[in-house]
């Protein structure tokens, strides 16, 4: 049997726990802090005064406060001075951002991704190539703590190799060990799937802020998932859990590219609503599904029936999720946000009539708050984990 | 989520000469949640609406707010009750600028002259309290902004009375996809903060999208008021068109009171 945590350990707990809080909630008073950790003053006073000598947070005179009696310090993260890097591999985008302590995105390079002959080699070029960019430009007292990608793709969760990304052509590619390398940081560069990033960033800047049961569908061109159960991402076995997207809505249905028939992906992707509404190939992504909801509100009645139809089976798979896990949020993140918005009585339809009255009456259905920036919030918050969980040690590793 | 409705309506009635326009109306609104007020043309929406607002005085029924009767006689007693409604045509100046235009009528003196940095600083705080990322300048003359924009100042406006009741009449009708996203959004965003939103809209997708509550007017007379969840699509059409559906709505179709 193990002894209780030594000092040392719950301290290094204590201080992941206060820059946590000045991380995700902003500029805190050290009173506050006192309060919602629980702790005494002069624990707080201590724990500060450490990460400030660190040179993780400020500690400054609040502006007014319109209460007598002397204020209490504010406790701000080292914004500019504390960064890490986070990519984003969508289909039709790459996008690059330096992200600093609290969230804030200091600087950030997007580019089009073309569809055709843009495998993990040229991918990796273009982010390290943006991150090369974005370094020269930061101030040399600046440190960078962490990097992470999202990946629209099965993702394993330590060894960052994309096992299977059928709409970018990734397949077995060590994609985290080849970006780690190209940007030789000393760090390595942490890989997640972009379902589960979205989800960690609705939940800790987004829209589900205090859910701690909610799941995030992310529409790209197929669709991911992310999970959260009792406020923990499920990863399952190996960590590929939460692949919704792969939910069979529809047996014998349209061909999906993981092999299988009838996906939710498979029905409700981009490519099942362009044919369903007639497109051609022309405009793709967003803006694809963005006209075909624009023209089924100008009365276009191809458009309109291919919206029903893809609503429906939308409707199908959430209510699956909903009978499954009794969630308290759902979230529909990018092109989903549309697509969600254009056939809502059909989903929430749908969703009436095939879900049990008890697991969707608290249910509150919702648009992702971070819009398309969801999948980038989402990979900062995961290369920001490890100097979380024990800053002092990153920082002294990196000194 | 089930609070105590924050504004409650029973027995409505209301005719102009020898029109009667609302019969027997009940309809209330809870806060932290958007009530979608459906209807065809001529069922009685705008004229509800405007019974609430206190344009059109009642003829009978009664008027609940926070669980206490109140009389209002005009618009001014419901702006007090913290009633605030957004019309259709925005009624913004296209000639005065944002701020301008949020205290327009209630403007914020300091002595003689008006008080424009405290005027500034709470339009930008009620914006920013919104989320509202979409508005550069509060300088910005009205006429320089989008559809979108526009409607999102008309709300903010609304917002920055206290009020505890928003009612807005379409306002996504005759914007594009991306603007109406946004601004459901941010009718999703004040029933979130405690407010309570009454949607007018004839988008069913709108309705569904935001929604808590429907209910739906048929020929003056309310046929039902329902959770959204607990409906569908089809029954809300047959409960506009109809005035019934199933079980639902008024059981005797041409409209007299059972």
């Amino acid at each position: 049997m193990r002894a209780g945590p030594s000092q040392e350990e719950i301290r290094r707990h204590n201080l992941g726990t206060l820059l946590r809080h000045v991380h995700l909630g902003g500029p805190t008073s050290r009173a506050e802090l006192t309060n919602r950790m629980g702790l005494n003053r002069s624990t707080i006073m201590a724990l500060t005064a450490e990460l400030t000598s660190a040179g993780l947070v400020r500690e400054e005179l609040p502006r007014e406060t319109g209460r007598a009696g002397r204020p209490s310090l504010v406790v701000r993260p080292e914004s500019a001075r504390v960064y890490v890097l986070a990519f984003d591999v969508g289909v039709d985008r790459l996008v690059a951002a330096r992200v600093g302590l609290g969230g804030v995105i200091l600087d950030r390079r997007e580019a089009v991704r073309p569809r055709e002959g843009f495998g993990m080699p040229e991918v990796v070029a273009a982010l390290a190539g943006f991150a090369r960019q974005m370094h020269r430009r930061t101030r040399p007292d600046t440190v960078c703590v962490g990097a992470a990608a999202a990946v629209c793709g099965s993702v394993g969760p330590t060894d960052g190799v994309v096992r299977f990304g059928p709409n970018i052509g990734f397949r077995d590619a060590p994609f985290g060990e080849e970006l780690t390398r190209r940007l030789a940081l000393g760090l390595p560069v942490t890989v997640g799937n972009d379902g589960n990033v979205g989800v960690v960033a609705e939940q800790s800047r987004g829209v589900g802020v205090g859910c701690r049961d909610l799941v995030y569908l992310h529409g790209d061109v197929g669709i991911g998932g992310g999970i959260v159960v009792n406020g923990q991402l499920l990863g399952g076995l190996a960590g590929y859990g939460g692949e919704v997207g792969h939910m069979v809505v529809n047996p014998g249905g349209r061909r999906c590219a993981c092999g299988s028939r009838g996906c939710l992906e498979a029905e409700v992707g981009e490519d099942a609503l362009m044919e369903l509404a007639g497109r051609g190939g022309d405009v793709v992504g967003r803006e694809a599904v963005r006209a075909i909801v624009d023209a089924a509100g100008r009365g276009d009645v191809r458009a309109r029936d291919a919206l029903n139809r893809v609503g429906d089976w939308l409707g199908l798979g959430v209510a699956n999720l909903i009978n499954i896990f009794n969630p308290e949020m759902i979230v529909f993140g990018g092109v989903l946000r549309e697509l969600y918005l254009g056939a809502a009585a059909q989903v929430r339809s749908r969703i009436n009539t095939s879900t049990l009255v008890a697991s969707r009456e608290r249910l509150r259905l919702r648009i992702s708050a971070l819009g398309d920036d969801a999948t980038i919030v989402g990979a900062a918050e995961l290369a920001f984990a490890q100097v979380l969980d024990d800053p002092l040690e990153v920082l002294s590793r990196l000194g | 989520m089930s609070q105590a409705p924050v504004l409650e309506l029973r027995g409505i009635d209301k005719s102009f000469g020898p029109v009667q326009v609302l019969h027997d109306v009940a309809f209330s609104v809870h806060p932290g949640e958007v009530t979608a007020l459906v209807g065809d043309n001529g069922a009685g929406k705008s004229t509800l609406v405007k019974c609430i607002g206190g344009i059109h005085p009642i003829d009978s029924g009664e008027y609940f707010f926070e669980g206490e009767k109140v009389h209002v006689g005009g618009p001014r007693d419901a702006a007090a009750l913290g009633v605030e409604i957004v019309y259709q045509d925005l009624a913004l100046c296209d000639n005065l600028d944002i701020v301008q235009n949020m205290f327009l009528g209630r403007e914020r003196r300091s002595g003689l002259v008006l008080d424009e940095a405290t005027m500034e600083e709470l339009a930008a705080r009620t914006l920013e309290s919104l989320s509202v990322r979409t508005v550069t300048s509060l300088r910005q003359r009205v006429s320089s902004l989008s559809g979108g924009q526009r409607q999102t100042v008309a709300i903010a406006k609304a917002v920055l009375w206290n009020s505890k009741v928003v009612i807005l009449d379409e306002p996504t009708a005759a914007l594009g996809v991306a603007q109406t996203a946004q601004v459901l959004d941010l009718v999703r965003r004040l029933a979130d903060k405690g407010l309570a939103v009454v949607l007018i809209s004839h988008n069913m997708n709108d309705v569904f999208a935001v929604s808590d509550r429907i209910a739906a007017l048929y020929l003056g007379r309310m046929a039902a008021q329902v959770k959204t969840s607990e409906v569908t699509h089809s029954q809300v059409v047959e409960l506009i068109t109809a005035g019934r559906s199933g079980e639902l709505g008024l059981q005797n179709g041409n409209g007299a009171t059972p």
